[in-house]
């Protein structure tokens, strides 16, 4: 690695997985409100990118926010898909369903005082009526700022691993 | 297999649930409609500059779409020659040539087998290179949309298209340059009949109101007073729906264009500084169209919406799975940040996170797979809305259908797939031509509703 930037010590460190857990568990109890004015700050950048399978020698430049992405979203652009949530008529999710979150392999290197970039792997598993089960892996490239408190993320880019997504849709929070 | 007639029953407007469950009718369908229809392979703008290729399906074929050094396409099957490995392994690309992974054969941008390795030392110069190019798919395309056919007695893409012509140049002639569509296309799975999400496409505007409530409540704006399907609109005076000879359809939302869209400032103003010129064109009733929200399927399975501008391709890899890939659909003349808008825009509504299509996903599986039990797909199918209410119509070619909500597409969808089914070859079909749309037998419902009309307004 090229990187030659000290990670964060061991306090920070844990406060920042103990904030990603108690993330993990706001989404998965569906308080999604509370998800959105406790944990995204107001100059979010929700991002998730739409990456082809390209011959190495043959790449296109790193996507943009300009190019496809399947979330690309400000901060008033997110507060509507929570709120399409909480309209209480997403039929597909009544009966709701489960998701859980696994997020691992946290990292985190202070940018500037009271700024990282934080990297983590997630492991998102949804449990739909009867025996649906849809996995997915992704890498979080987030930048996140301390407050008072806690933690807010602004910038969040989510990198799928699959090409093609086995699911009846990626409208979850991650 | 049971019988095409009850399959589809044209007078009563229903089909039997095996269409999306039977394997013997998924086998005829590829044989008699994936293998003699066009089917979309790309836009020119996906491979705009010699030696650009993409790798799509052709059902579950896999093709090969290559921009030649003379300008023209070509497309071809992407298996080697050989032994059928699979040549190209990427999305799309640049390549002057393909090298198969497995023995090293190399193939020349249009297809044609170019160098073997250890040729005079094994083959001994004996293995005839010219006829074993890669498998040539016939190639057409229609104002920058590419299509490939297999049939090579099927009409011209442009006759098969046919009066659909007359509407798609509306936007893909457009007012200047017309459409083009951005990529990277968005791939997903879904357990479902390819028909479901065409017949969607094609002509369920009925749907929206309920599937679709939270959205339209989220999003406000022109289609917001759907939302729970509460609402008392003058729904015959609101759109109209159109099918085709070849089973095309589309259904058209007055004035709606950019409805889905919330940040539309852009795309707003380009549709209202260009429609006059769509009127100079094409006349008051395609600026009608030109201004509205389309949701049309191109027979057998694409589809797109016009105004939200998605635009869905619905491969078939089961009877009961597709991969359905999203592009976005954006006017050429447009500035660079009215196309992004747009592409944001179309995607936060129709991609795989979209607010719109993450409500679809289960009907159409589930309209699919519960027809496992013995019992259920026995049944039937009902696409009766609006029967009767709709003919054709002294301006808009093909059979046009009252009402943005109604099941006109479908009966037409359904018309043709019976017809190709059942058509042993395209002379065949071609034989129908003049009669295709005797099913509608009401010829004057559009010049009667005219007179209505007339004589209302001078009560």
């Amino acid at each position: 690695m090229s990187e030659a930037r000290k990670p964060v010590g061991m306090e920070l460190h844990h406060a920042i997985v103990s904030h990603y857990a108690a993330e993990a568990r706001t989404l998965q109890n569906q308080q999604y409100r509370d998800w959105f004015d406790t944990f995204i700050a107001e100059d979010i950048h929700y991002w998730m990118p739409v990456y082809e399978q390209r011959f190495v020698r043959d790449r296109r430049s790193e996507p943009t926010p300009d190019d496809a992405a399947i979330y690309n979203d400000d901060y008033g652009e997110l507060r509507q898909r929570v709120d399409r949530l909480l309209t209480g008529q997403v039929w597909m999710e009544d009966p709701p369903s489960r998701i859980r979150y696994f997020v691992t392999n946290v990292e985190a290197f202070e940018t500037r005082p009271g700024e990282f970039d934080a990297f983590s792997n997630v492991l998102v598993h949804r449990n739909r009526r009867q025996s649906e089960v849809y996995v997915h892996t992704l890498g979080r490239e987030d930048k996140l700022r301390r407050t008072e408190s806690g933690f807010k993320v602004f910038r969040r880019k989510m990198i799928l691993d699959a090409r093609v997504v086995q699911d009846k849709n990626l409208y979850f929070f991650v | 297999m049971i019988g095409t007639s009850a399959l589809v029953d044209n007078a009563s407007a229903s089909q039997s649930r095996q269409v999306f469950w039977d394997k013997d009718v998924y086998q005829l369908e590829i044989e008699r409609i994936f293998s003699r229809c066009w089917l979309f392979l790309g836009h020119e703008s996906l491979v705009p500059k010699p030696g650009d290729y993409l790798t799509t399906y052709m059902a579950q074929d896999r093709v090969i779409l290559s921009h030649q050094a003379d300008g023209t396409f070509k497309a071809f099957i992407n298996s080697c020659t050989h032994r059928g490995n699979q040549i190209c392994h990427a999305d799309s690309g640049n390549a002057k040539a393909f090298v198969c992974n497995y023995h090293g054969w190399v193939f020349g941008q249009d297809g044609s087998l170019v160098d073997v390795p250890l040729e005079s030392r094994c083959y001994h110069a004996e293995l005839d290179k010219s006829s074993h190019g890669l498998t040539q798919v016939r190639v057409e395309s229609y104002k920058g949309f590419i299509f490939g056919c297999h049939d090579p007695e099927a009409p011209s893409l442009q006759e098969y298209l046919g009066e659909y012509c007359w509407y798609l140049d509306t936007i893909w002639d457009g007012p200047d340059g017309g459409l083009e569509l951005l990529g990277p296309p968005m791939k997903s799975l879904l357990s479902c009949n390819w028909k479901v999400p065409t017949e969607n496409f094609i002509g369920d505007g009925y749907h929206v109101g309920w599937t679709h409530a939270a959205a339209l409540q989220m999003i406000g704006g022109e289609l917001a007073g759907l939302s729970g399907n509460r609402a008392d609109m003058p729904f015959d005076d609101l759109g109209l729906q159109f099918t085709m000879r070849h089973g095309h359809g589309f259904g058209l939302i007055d004035n709606a264009a950019s409805a889905i869209h919330v940040k539309r400032d852009g795309y707003v103003k380009y549709l209202e500084d260009t429609r006059a010129g769509i009127r100079d064109k094409f006349g008051p009733e395609r600026e009608r169209l030109y201004v509205g929200h389309w949701n049309a399927s191109i027979f057998p399975n694409c589809s797109f919406l016009y105004g939200t501008n998605t635009f869905k391709i619905w491969h078939p890899r089961s009877p009961h799975e597709i991969e359905v890939w999203t592009y976005t659909l954006v006017p050429r003349g447009a500035d660079i940040e009215t196309k992004r808008s747009i592409q944001r825009e179309a995607i936060r509504s129709f991609g795989t996170a979209g607010t719109l299509e993450s409500d679809d996903g289960e009907n159409m599986s589930s309209a699919t797979y519960n027809n496992n039990g013995y019992i259920t797909r026995q049944g039937r199918m009902n696409s009766s809305m609006g029967l009767g209410r709709e003919g054709p119509h002294p301006v808009y070619p093909g059979i046009v259908g009252l009402s943005f909500i109604g099941e006109t597409s479908y009966r037409g969808f359904y018309r043709f797939w019976r017809e190709m089914l059942e058509a042993p070859d395209w002379d065949a079909i071609r034989a129908g031509d003049a009669t295709w749309d005797a099913m509608w037998t009401n010829r004057n419902f559009w010049t009667d509703r005219a007179k209505e009309q007339q004589a209302l307004s001078q009560d």
